[in-house]
Formats: C-alpha cells, structure tokens, sequence
C-alpha cells in the first residue's frame, strides 16, 4: 500500500467510524472508566462531601457483605439453572417442530416469541397477579385441582420465590433459541442424515452423532446469550419482590440499584458493578475460547 | 465525497442535539414533585393549586406525581444523583429531614416563619421537621394518626363484632386474638396480613407490634431500639402463631389497603382518614367494594394505653443552588401552607390541619359536618404516639425493620432474629 | 412426502400433545392481560377467577386514562393538545425505539464497513475495545451514566435511553461480520473508477450489507423497547415516560387494582405483537442471520 493510499484509508476509515464513535466512546467507554474510577471511592449522593479515595475497601467490603453474597448465590443459581433449560427445552421444541408445515411451524414459534416481544414490564404485571396469594389463577387452579390445599404465598415464600421468578425468565428466554434452533436444524446437512439410515442409524444416533454437532456453533451462540441475560435479570426483581423475601430473590443487578438509589452508596455500587462485569466476561471468554476449539 | 459524508455527520449531529431541554432555567417555572398524600396524589385536584398560584403570581407549576413504596423515593434520589432534584417536594419529615435533609440537600425554611405561624403551627410539626443542625427541612400542612381498620360486617358474619368497641374504636388483645379466631373460623383464611414487602406503611406493622403488649419501638430517649424486649418478641410470636394472620412479603402497605378495601382481607393494619375516604377502586366512602361497612379503629393494647405512629406531611425545597428559584418555591409554599388557600389544601390532603389558624383564617373547624373526620378526629388522633420517625438514621431502620418480618414470616427463631435485627439497628444510632 | 425421520406416531403424537399444552402456557398470560383488562372491578377480586369476562367494562381503561395527562407532542413552544398519558407514553416509546433502530444502523453500518474493509491506524485496538465492550452488563454504567447525562443536560430526556443503546456496541460488530463478505475486487474496481468513498459505501457496500441492517433494526427495536432498566433511571417526568415505565409506576401506585395494571400490559403489548405478527418472517429472518454473523 502506497503511503497516499494509506493516508486515505486512515482518514476515511475514521471518518466512517467517527458517528458511531461518538456514542460509543461517549456512552460506554467514558461511564465504564468512570465506573471503575469511583469504584475505589466512597463516593456518595451527600453533597456536603467530597468523594474520597478508599482503595480497595468497597472490594473487601463485599465479600464481607452478606447481602451481597446471597445476591451472587441467588445469580449463580438463576444462571446455572436457566441456561440448561432454555437450551434443552428450546432444542426439544425446535426438533418437534422444524419440519412441520409452514402455517403450524410458524403458529409454534409466534407462540413462543410472544413473551420476547410482550415485553418484560407487562409480563411481569400479569405473572404478578397470577402468583397472588388471594387473587391468585394459580392458586385456584392448583387448589381446585386438589393438589395443594392451602393457598401458597408463591412470591412471598423464600422456598419458592426463586422458583417463580425463574419460571417467568424461563418464558421470556425460550424464543431466540428457538428460532435459531429451528434454522439450524433445518440446515443441517441431509445428504449425511440419509447416509447414516441408509446404514441404519435410528434416529437418536442420527441426532448425536450428525445433528448435535452440525448445530454446535448455535448451541454455544444460545449459551453466550443466555447466560448474559440471565445475569441481567432486573425488571422481574424489582417489580416482583424487591429482592424479598429475606433476600432470597435480590440478585446482584438488583442490589447494585438498590445500594446506589436507596442507600445511595455509588462507589459501593459501581464496585459491584465492576465484579460482575468481570465474572461475565471470565464467563464469555470460556464459552468463546470453547466456541473456537469446535 | 466528503461533503456528503460531513452532511450526513452534520445530520446524526443535529438531530442528536435536538433536545428538548427540560428543566427551564428562570424562575418562572418550578417543580413539584408529590407523594399520593389525599388527592395531593391526583392530577386534577393539585392542578387547581398551581393554576390558581400562576393566575396570581405568574409562576407555573410543573407537578410530577409520585408514588410511595421505593418507586418514588428511588426516582427523587435518581434525579438528586443526576444533580436535577425538584424544587420543591411534598412529604413527611422520614424522608425530608432524615433522609435528604441530612444528606444537605434541603433549603432551611425557618425564616419563613414570624412569631403568628409559630404560634399557630404545631409545635411537634416543626420538631419533626428541623434537623441537628437546625435546618427546618419542611414547611408542615398537615397531620395524621395512622390507625387500623376491620370489615365490620364481617365481623358481624363471624360473630367477631363484641370484641369491639365501635364507640371508642378500641378493643383489647385478647379481643384482637379471639376476632381472629373467629373470622378464621368462619372461613376466612386471609383475616390479616403483616405485609413487609417493603417499607411502603411500615408504621402499620410497627404500632401493631408494639401495642399488642405494651413494647416499644425505640427508648424515649432515642439511645436504643427495642425490638427484642419481651412485649415485642411475644407480640411478633402471638401473630406468627395466629391463623389467619399471614406475614407476608409479597405485599406491602399500599397493596394490603387495597386488599382490604376489596374485601379479601378482613383487617388492614395500614389506615388513616385519607385512605378511608379513598374511593379508587370503585368502592363508596367508608365501604369495601363488596359493600360491607369499614370502621377504623386503635390498635388493640394489653392496658388501654394506645400509641399511634403520626404522619406529618409538608413541602420542602431542594437546593439547586438558585435562589430566585428558591424564592419562587418558598412563594408557592407560602400560598399553599399559610393563606386563604390553606383550607382547601388541607382538605384536599383528607388529613387534619398542623396548625390552627392561617393568616387569620380559622383552621379548626374545617371538618365542621363532615361525621367521619370529627369521629377519627375524637377517638384517633388523641391517642398520637412518640414521633419516632425522625431518629437519625431511620431510613436503614425501616428497611431491617421489615426485612426482620420477612426472616420472623420465612420461620426464623424470633428471639434471635430480633436480637440480630435490634443490634443492627442500634448500630445506625452512632 | 417420504418419511423423512423415522420418529414413530407414537412420539409424534406425544410431542404434538405437549407442544399444544405448552403453547397454552406461552399464551395463556397474554389471555390473561387481554381480559383482565375487560374485567369489572369485582370480577377480578372474586374468589372464583372468571376464565370469560361474565361482564364487559372500559372502566380498566377509563381510570387508566383520567390518571395522567401530557401533552400528545412538544417542540419548543409548540405544544400539542392535551391527551392520556399513556398515549404519550406510547408514542414517546415508539419514538425512542425508532430513533435508537435508525441511528444504529446508520452508524453501525458505516463503523462496521471501516473496521471489515479499511487498513488503518488503531483498528486492532479498537475492535478488541468493541468485543471487551460487548461481554458487559450494560447496567453496570448505569450509575456513572446518570451524571453524564446529567451534565449533557439529556437527563430525562428521552434521548438519554437511544443515545447508550446506539452506543452498544453490538451493532457495530455485527455488521462488520456482514461486511467482511464483501469482496476486495469490488471495492478495488469502484476506487479505480474513481467513486467517492461515500459513494462507494452507498451503492456497493450498503446493497450488499443490506440483510444485515434488516436484522440489526429489528435487533435494536426490540432491546430498546424492552430496556426498563435504563428507562426507569433516566427518565424522571411524566411526560417523558415510556409505556412500561407508565405501566411499572401505575403498578407502584394502584398495587392490587389488577385490572387498571392489565389495561395498561394491554396498551403496551398490543401494538407491538401485531407489529410482530405481521413482519413475522422478517424477525425470524433478522434473528436467526444475526445470530449466525454475530
């Protein structure tokens, strides 16, 4: 490349990237280094005091903080729960359907998108009063049905409070990964699929030993995006129980705003905030060295 | 080429910097922001206010409405975080004087005060407002006593109407426990519940807690809480033991008024005169909406002694450091709080007046023919407890306060769980 | 058609039997909002739930509708006539998600062209920064966010939630998967022949990524849509509200009165499922393509 040439491509390469660097650098970068700053201060709403410089307290402080311990159990228990079951339901579902017809194909994966697009505030509202321990449909139904015989206080019970939160995101998780699964199943490769029952492979084989591996990539697609957003799981917490009962539902991204906005503590905050990061990005580089090796 | 592509930079740019810029920067527009106090929660009645004070003054007023339970507070300490707070906002002193008002974020309103508003304000109204410092964080408009209330025809349904006295509105705790009993008896599995979702009409669980057997929430003298003393921990073990009454952390007080008013439950520990008088969910005054008859009442005691928790509520302004906005507030407070208008404003709040009298207007009589305020008036109000809500650090007492009933409802050891919690909140006195 | 899995009739029929029962859960809390938006007061406090709204009433709709009202637009001092808030609320959230879909796009487009095509200067860096960028919960920037945004005056505004969304970086990195397919020759040809940079972009790059900008709009629709986390930190006025922070403060305020909660789930469902429904093959399209670039 000629030093002109060079130049030019510089110059235009940056320009072309400059609209998109402003919000970028602007929006992402610039809170994030803000976030970690303030993350060894002891900054806080008061006005009367300027934010002073602590060191790694705030981090030594969390692990000590038995709130904050709950949290990241009650995380961990939402993640490793939910990213198996998203990923064998949707898989199940996803087998059971891709070589239907068009119209109930396409009937089936509206059906399991709809949580996705109903979005998650309304979802949530209505989960509520589904739970209700006096108003309550599921209440009713399970009571009718003769297989409880007193009301259960789904979401203000911590034996299943967790529980009923999960069910919610599990709605709310199923529909990409079925609509991936379906696409990738439906490209994999049939002229294998007919070679291996042609040698008499029944179906189970055909699927572990062809399917399973022509979809991996997919696979570990849904398991970076699962394990994301269930990490991120918030709107459910704080409309449903605020984290309550006895903190068996706060997870880490509902304490981080409850530290900043109720207790107003911000370094404290944005500390979390920086442990979590750092978990999910170990987490994802796991999952994309694995991504590679395959 | 690069004409174009400046153009088109130029464009993302402008429309990114289109902004509608919100808060105006003179004084002839400020904000208020307010808690659902009585129709002080309702767009149209407030509306007629701020109308009225921009006729005469020429100042508008722009009201957000907020609502209590963590979504309000959380929107105010967002927008005080973002250095955007209101001018003014109307509360009570819990979160005015002891949460922002410490934190610095209050204007001192006592010069707004000449020798007549000190003699016709409530002098506790005032305490509770002023901070260490001296800061009077809140400029008072009016007060409550927080009571309970019972369905009285369910209880009638039940036979639970002769443990109590609907003359005094009181009852005892053996009357409380028998009525219990009785309605749970009767087929009624939700009679009450000790909600503790948040801390949305905490002071509802807090006077039943402590009046069932006489403890207290905090010594006098403000040097330690007392929630493992032996009244409290029986008190807390005779409702877990009680069926019927449910503690509940899915619900908070705001939720279990409602529930109450609908009729499914039969008692609501989170009461006042507003929320009698509130008619939101389609039921008439002083009614549930299945139509049966409501009664507030005292919270029952061991020994007749009742202590209610007081509300206070009031304006205050935020500091934004502009002071022809401050004035413009401190203007809008003054017509609210301490005029002609300042009738019509209590009455709106459905709650009674925190002083007697504004500029010469008479302030007493201003329930004369209503029945339902002069009853609550007479068996109610007398009965206004130590107002302990204004202990430095409370905001975190609250906030272990109902997650100490979540532990006590999830079946934790109550003597240990209030040891625990009692120790904890001490720890914020300092 | 020939057999094309050898699955016997027997599963076949089990897993229809299953998928039925399982649309039924996905849908059922749709149905739920829909009618209990359509249910009196007392119906929906009865202890027996009605599967069938036994009476019709606006009356959900109606409170819905006296509790807030905003102007329906504002430019300056021009100033729109007075309607429910929740209109407002709704169109300020179409607004917010068609904005963040355009401006992402635009911008990713052109940032993923430069970073697949172009040679310059601190282009490793930068792409390493973007994938760093992506592995993290964007909530955690929420608290520095806040001040910035402050500073910028776009506090409560509703630009404060497009501006971080065109900020993530996850557009840019997907269409400089979609780029990386375009062939050198062309773009080569087009500089011999003397094109623009800028006309080069829009006549041979931008015909050639077009699929994925499909994808990434409907993408960005969706996630800005759905991010209450966001909306509900940075938006503080009423007037400036999106429909699921109107329906999540209706709920903070009105608790129990299910039926007002559902008539607003309602409002805000809706538009956006027919929306679904209609350009149904597209999101699937849009979904499953990002994903497999992504």
């Amino acid at each position: 490349m000629s030093p002109e040439l060079r130049r030019r491509e510089t110059i235009s390469g940056y320009l072309f990237l400059l609209p998109s660097l402003v919000f970028f650098l602007g929006f992402v970068v610039i809170p994030m280094v803000m976030c970690i700053i303030t993350s060894f201060t002891d900054a806080t709403m008061n006005s009367n005091q300027p934010d002073v410089f602590i060191g790694l307290a705030n981090y030594k402080e969390l692990w000590q903080d038995p709130i904050f311990l709950k949290a990241l159990r009650n995380t961990i228990i939402i993640v490793v729960v939910s990213v198996p079951v998203v990923c064998i339901f949707s898989l199940w579902v996803a087998s059971a359907i891709f070589n239907m017809k068009e119209g109930p194909l396409s009937f089936f994966r509206v059906v399991f998108y709809l949580p996705v697009v109903t979005g998650s505030v309304a979802v949530t509202v209505v989960w509520k009063w589904m739970y209700s321990n006096y108003t309550g449909i599921i209440n009713y139904v399970l009571k009718n049905g003769g297989i409880i015989d007193k009301n259960i206080n789904w979401l203000g019970d911590p034996k299943y409070a967790l529980a009923c939160i999960i069910i919610i995101l599990l709605t709310t998780s199923v529909g990409q990964p079925i609509v991936l699964y379906v696409s990738a199943l439906g490209n994999v490769d049939n002229s294998l699929v007919e070679a291996a029952e042609v040698d008499g492979a029944n179906n189970t084989q055909v699927f572990w030993k062809i399917k399973w591996a022509q979809i991996m990539p997919t696979t570990l697609y849904i398991l970076v995006i699962t394990t994301i957003n269930s990490f991120q799981c918030f709107a459910l917490i704080q409309l449903l129980t605020s984290g309550g009962p006895n903190h068996a539902t706060d997870t880490i991204m509902y304490y981080i705003y409850y530290t900043a906005f109720t207790r107003f503590r911000f370094g404290y905050g944005n500390a979390m905030g920086v442990v979590l990061a750092i978990f999910i990005a170990i987490l994802s580089a796991v999952q994309f060295r694995l991504a590679k090796e395959k | 080429m690069k004409k174009k592509l400046a153009l088109l930079l130029a464009l993302v740019m402008i429309i990114a910097l289109a902004v509608p810029v919100t808060a105006s920067a003179d004084a002839t527009e400020i904000s208020l922001w307010t808690y659902p106090i009585g129709k002080w929660g309702d767009e149209a009645t407030i509306k007629t206010f701020t109308d009225a004070f921009e006729a005469e003054t020429g100042i508008k007023v722009k009201v957000e409405l907020l609502a209590y339970g963590g979504d309000g507070d959380n929107k105010i300490n967002a927008a005080i975080a973002a250095g955007q707070a209101p001018d003014m906002v109307m509360e009570g002193p819990e979160r005015l004087a002891v949460q922002w008002g410490l934190q610095g974020h209050m204007v001192d309103l006592s010069d707004m005060l000449d020798a007549t508003d000190l003699e016709e304000i409530n002098p506790s109204t005032l305490a509770a407002f002023t901070i260490a410092d001296g800061t009077l964080t809140g400029y008072p408009l009016c007060m409550n006593a927080h009571c309970m209330a019972i369905n009285v025809d369910a209880f009638k349904r039940a036979g639970a109407d002769q443990y109590v006295d609907l003359e005094t509105r009181t009852w005892t705790t053996e009357g409380f426990i028998e009525a219990v009993k009785a309605l749970n008896a009767a087929g009624n599995d939700t009679v009450a519940a000790v909600f503790c979702n948040g801390q949305g009409g905490d002071q509802g669980t807090r006077a039943l807690v402590n009046n069932l057997y006489s403890g207290l929430f905090i010594d006098e003298a403000r040097t330690g809480y007392q929630w493992n003393s032996e009244e409290n921990v029986k008190a807390l073990q005779t409702l877990y033991d009680l069926d019927g009454v449910n503690f509940d952390a899915s619900i908070a007080g705001g939720d279990e008024m409602k529930l109450f008013r609908q009729g499914i439950l039969n008692m609501a520990f989170c009461w006042n005169i507003s929320g009698h008088k509130n008619t939101d969910d389609g039921n008439e005054v002083g009614k549930t909406l299945t139509g049966d008859e409501v009664a507030f009442m005292n919270f029952p005691t061991d020994d007749g002694n009742v202590a209610l928790c007081g509300g206070i509520w009031g304006f205050g302004i935020f500091d934004n450091g502009d002071a022809d906005r401050i004035e413009a507030s401190k203007q809008f407070i003054k017509y609210v709080c301490d005029s002609d208008k300042t009738a019509e404003a209590v009455v709106a709040s459905s709650f009674f007046p925190a002083r007697t009298a504004a500029e010469g207007n008479d302030l007493t009589g201003i329930f004369a023919d209503d029945e339902d305020m002069n009853v609550y008036n007479a068996t109610i109000m007398p009965n206004l407890g130590d107002y302990y809500t204004i202990t430095n650090g409370f905001a975190d007492v609250r906030t272990l306060w109902w997650n100490m009933l979540q532990e006590i409802g999830a079946g934790a050891d109550i003597a240990e769980a209030t040891a625990n919690y009692t120790a904890q909140a001490d720890a914020t006195l300092g | 058609m020939s057999k094309k899995n050898g699955a016997s009739t027997g599963y076949r029929v089990f897993s229809w039997i299953i998928l039925i029962l399982l649309a039924f859960f996905f849908l059922f809390p749709l149905y739920w909002i829909i009618t209990g938006a359509l249910k009196t007061p007392a119906a929906i406090n009865a202890a027996k739930p009605q599967w069938w709204p036994s009476e019709f009433t606006l009356r959900n709709f109606q409170v819905l509708f006296s509790k807030r009202s905003a102007p329906l637009f504002q430019f300056g001092s021009l100033v729109g006539p007075t309607v429910p808030g929740a209109i407002r609320w709704l169109l300020n959230t179409v607004f917010m998600a068609v904005m963040a879909m355009i401006l992402t796009c635009i911008t990713a487009a052109m940032a993923g062209y430069a970073l697949a095509k172009k040679r310059f200067v601190g282009r490793a860096l930068l792409f390493s920064l973007i994938v760093a960028a992506m592995a993290l919960p964007k909530q955690v920037i929420l608290i520095p966010l806040i001040r910035e945004m402050s500073k910028l005056h776009l506090y409560d505004t509703i630009w404060s939630v497009i501006f971080p969304t065109v900020g993530w970086p996850f557009g840019v990195f997907l269409m400089k998967q979609f780029s990386e397919g375009i062939p050198g020759e062309m773009l080569e040809a087009a500089r011999i022949d003397g094109a623009s940079e800028w006309k080069t972009f829009t006549t041979i790059v931008y015909p050639m990524v077009k699929p994925g900008v499909g994808a990434l709009a409907i993408f960005t629709f969706i996630n800005s849509w759905n991010d209450y986390f966001l909306q509900l930190i940075m938006l503080a006025s009423n007037v400036n509200y999106t429909i699921s922070l109107g329906i999540a403060t209706m709920q903070a305020e009105n608790s129990t009165d299910y039926g007002l909660i559902m008539a607003g789930a309602t409002l805000a469902a809706i538009p956006i499922i027919i929306v679904f429904v209609i350009f149904q093959k597209y999101f699937t399209k849009g979904i499953t393509m990002g994903a497999v670039k992504g």
